[in-house]
């Protein structure tokens, strides 16, 4: 009975699938919870030019900054494909208690954000004012703070999420948190108003790379930058205007707001920093110095953006759709139930419950992953109820088969089983062939379907063979009255 | 092992008599495929016939010029969904209700800015308007539009006073540029391109390349067939097919194998142990003890589709539509076409 070690280690898994589902909540799509997506396409005007997946993080760095600039909550911001950019706007949706309606993204809003996806970015180089020197001091102490608080209140909104914690709490920290990240964005700006620009742009810029600082030792990490000809030279005459004040610094804008703030040593007064190439070192880290680089190429690219997509779904369309799905899954849940025991007795029974422990254990890897929950996925989730049930309808066909050739019903349960694996796993690897090829080629509609639909499969395999198995053969072990071919199979 | 093994008459299916050709006669006594070979290939002939002159008419109709009408994925263009305020709880007075003519004309006053620094933008009069729910609702479809121009016509079409008020919440944009629907076009034909191939060359290892080439055979049937039923239903209804009748073609390609390596693996088995059956009696036998299960299968897989087609909307439904259908194509193949094509392929090559 070595088959029986397995109830405890379902019943474990039961118990943790639903104290996760119990502390994490499922994440929905657009299509569910209402909202915008805009998708840009990012074009190389040089056909030669090609756009490279470094590039493509610049560029969705540089929309991402600017989309966070707008104050809104719970974007989410992904690169798709090797030349496109997602954006999702959802509908804030106020977490039970919270007593407040669900606030959709304007209209205006829509439009902003659109606007300031398809502008191209501006990287510029400039020189702080003398007479600034002073109210520099006090802004980048603001800043600090300002970013402090929007790192805290990131944190803190996290662990309110993942705790289902007071939902009045909740949307007060989400407002503090949209604040702080107006004030920061704003302090950037002030910050990039007190320089002065010179004759040096992006387009100057040839390369930047993060690396190692040989200095530290390999501690802290340094950008070095290369320019071309003419940008080398009003590099040098940028620096040596720089160098000549140890209160003076350099600042590179990103679309206005100022990115990096360094000073240059006394000892470039003369000449400059000549060459076309330079390093900003300082104490960054790797993140920090991974950060800045995206910046500077998402500054430098020559790519232009076009908006290629646009969804919007209203907020109670999206809970209309959830509201939906559900009966769908529900009743395709239960006629799916009641159609196995009409037909398969006892162990259709033990089927259903496997089932239910399907239907959860899906929901678990959901949180877990985390999936993002949309109208196809829901799709693939109930079509995936009906093939979980496949294998369990290929093993009771076959104890049925085992018991009209003679077989007591003990071995029959036994080689049913064994004999339904070789069909059960052709049958799982097709269909995870088809999920593959859909996940890796198609679109956020689609993927969502083969994501959902390929967890099932595989899920299915674990819950049809070893769930089912194990909960009818200890029924049987358990209960002798049940050992009853009559509960196998109808009277003839 | 069990070398004698009796096949009972799965309930419902009327027993056909053991004939000559089976064997001995009194051994045999299940559903015996083979007997209606011909009704059977023709009824599949009669449906791929069907489907490719669906196709042949789609290409000529001079509005669809392909052999499916292409939806707004893979077309490109915009598509504004309303709905009436008074459509929740419902149901909407006569009066409430919309009408196309009053639609139209209240359209026909839109200004919208133009699209680009050259392009025009496109005429409301052209667009294709749909009333949903007997006028509760109102479904637009036009060529790409901006944000800008999108948003115009929504806002016209809610603050105009001869129209009842509509619900905003419930209000639904697409917008897909034409280059993307191609690019969307493009990466759907090559995920169906590339599951097809996968599933060949896994089943032409796992068994052999004649049944993989036959797996394949089905599976193209199947897609022909229903892809044929949308082409009709693109001709008779509008009906277009978007991603998701990919993503249905994609997930019926699994299951149809699925379905057909049952078959097979079933075969194999009474290949090896009941060797000393004719091929075309060993085939009849392993259909008729696949046949219970690929039904009851079917029918398990089929509720829940249902249950979606039932529950849902739009796209979503003819989505369903298009599952529920394909599965049961992809039964039959699967327990007869393939199956009968193997039992002729072997004979021919048994003789030769």
């Amino acid at each position: 009975m070595v088959r029986q070690g397995w109830l405890p280690v379902i019943l474990a898994m039961v118990l943790a699938a639903a104290v996760l589902l119990g502390n994490q909540s499922l994440q929905l799509g657009l299509d569910l919870r209402g909202g915008h997506q805009l998708s840009a396409r990012v074009l190389s005007p040089d056909p030669q030019v090609a756009l490279t997946a470094a590039d493509l993080d610049g560029v969705k760095n540089v929309i991402q900054r600017r989309i966070d600039g707008l104050g809104l909550a719970q974007t989410r911001i992904q690169t798709v494909g090797s030349d496109r950019v997602v954006v999702q706007l959802p509908t804030v949706r106020p977490a039970p208690g919270e007593g407040a309606e669900a606030e959709a993204v304007g209209d205006d809003t829509l439009q902003q954000a659109a606007n300031q996806i398809t502008k191209k970015a501006v990287l510029q180089f400039g020189v702080l004012r003398s007479s600034e020197v002073n109210r520099y001091a006090t802004l980048v102490q603001e800043r600090r703070n300002a970013q402090i608080a929007v790192l805290l209140g990131e944190q803190q909104l996290e662990q309110l999420q993942r705790s289902r914690g007071d939902g009045e709490q909740r949307r007060a920290v989400r407002e503090e948190l949209e604040a702080s990240r107006t004030i920061f964005d704003q302090l950037e700006q002030d910050i990039g108003r007190l320089f002065d620009l010179r004759p040096l742009t992006g387009d100057d810029l040839v390369q930047v790379v993060a690396e190692p600082n040989p200095e530290s030792q390999g501690e802290y990490y340094q950008l070095s930058l290369t320019f071309s000809g003419p940008g080398g030279q009003a590099f040098a005459d940028l620096t040596k205007e720089v160098a000549a004040d140890s209160n003076l610094r350099l600042a590179i804008l990103l679309d206005g707001r100022s990115i990096s703030e360094a000073t240059v040593g006394p000892e470039f007064r003369e000449n400059g920093i000549t060459g076309g190439g330079a390093r900003i070192t300082g104490t960054f880290t790797l993140e920090r110095a991974r950060e800045l680089e995206v910046q500077l190429r998402g500054g430098s690219l020559p790519y232009e953006t076009e908006i290629v997509e646009q969804r919007s779904v209203g907020a109670t369309l999206g809970s209309d759709n959830v509201r939906r799905s559900l009966s769908a899954a529900l009743v395709g849940l239960a006629l799916v139930g009641g159609l196995m025991v009409l037909i398969y007795r006892l162990p259709g029974l033990v089927a259903v419950a496997a089932l239910a422990i399907y239907a959860l254990f899906n929901l678990a890897v959901y949180a877990l992953v985390p999936v993002v929950l949309t109208l196809p996925g829901i799709a693939g989730l109930i079509l995936s109820f009906g093939m979980a049930v496949d294998a369990n309808v290929l093993i009771f066909e076959r104890i049925r088969e085992e018991l009209r050739s003679g077989r007591k019903l003990y071995q029959a349960v036994e080689t049913g089983f064994s004999r339904a694996f070789s069909s059960i796993l052709d049958g799982s690897v097709t269909t995870l062939i088809s999920c593959l090829a859909l996940g890796y080629l198609g679109s956020g509609l689609v993927r969502g379907f083969a994501i959902t639909l390929g967890i099932g499969v595989s899920l299915s395999l674990f819950t049809s063979l070893v769930c089912s198995r194990t909960l009818l053969k200890t029924s049987l072990f358990l209960y002798p009255g049940l050992r009853r071919i009559k509960y196998f199979q109808p009277v003839q | 092992m069990t070398s004698s093994e009796i096949v009972p008459t799965p309930p419902g299916i009327p027993s056909a008599p053991a004939s000559e050709a089976a064997g001995p006669p009194g051994t045999f006594t299940g559903f015996q495929a083979s007997r209606y070979r011909r009704a059977l290939l023709l009824l599949s002939a009669v449906m791929v016939v069907m489907s490719l002159v669906g196709f042949l008419v789609n290409g000529r109709d001079p509005q669809i010029r392909a052999p499916l009408r292409a939806g707004l994925d893979f077309r490109g263009g915009t598509s504004i969904q309303m709905e009436l305020a008074c459509h929740d709880p419902g149901p909407c007075t006569t009066s409430q209700r919309l009408r196309l003519p009053v639609v139209r004309s209240v359209l026909a006053d839109v200004q919208l800015e133009p699209t680009g620094d050259r392009q025009p933008a496109p005429a409301p009069s052209s667009f294709n308007v749909q009333l949903l729910d007997d006028g509760e609702g109102i479904l637009l479809r036009s060529t790409a539009l901006t944000i800008v121009q999108a948003q115009a016509i929504e806002d016209h079409l809610a603050t105009t006073e001869s129209l009842a008020p509509f619900q905003q919440e419930r209000t639904q944009v697409d917008t897909i540029g034409p280059s993307l629907g191609a690019q969307l076009l493009q990466s759907a034909l090559r995920a169906l391109g590339v599951a097809f191939l996968g599933v060949a060359i896994y089943i032409a290892f796992r068994f052999s390349p004649l049944n993989a080439a036959l797996a394949l055979g089905a599976l193209l049937h199947d897609v022909i067939i229903v892809a044929g039923l949308f082409a009709w239903l693109g001709q008779v209804w509008d009906v277009q097919v978007g991603s998701l009748f990919a993503v249905a073609l994609l997930t019926l390609a699994g299951y149809s194998v699925n379905d057909t390596v049952v078959v097979f693996d079933r075969i194999r088995e009474t290949d090896r142990l009941q060797p000393q059956l004719g091929v075309i009696d060993r085939i009849d036998r392993s259909i008729a003890a696949s046949l219970v299960r690929s039904l009851n299968t079917s029918v398990t897989t089929e509720l829940p589709i249902l249950a979606l087609a039932f529950f849902s909307g739009g796209e979503l439904r003819w989505f369903a539509v298009a599952l529920a259908f394909g599965i049961g194509v992809g039964t039959y193949s699967s327990l007869f076409l393939a199956p009968l094509l193997l039992g002729l392929l072997k004979k021919d090559k048994d003789m030769a």
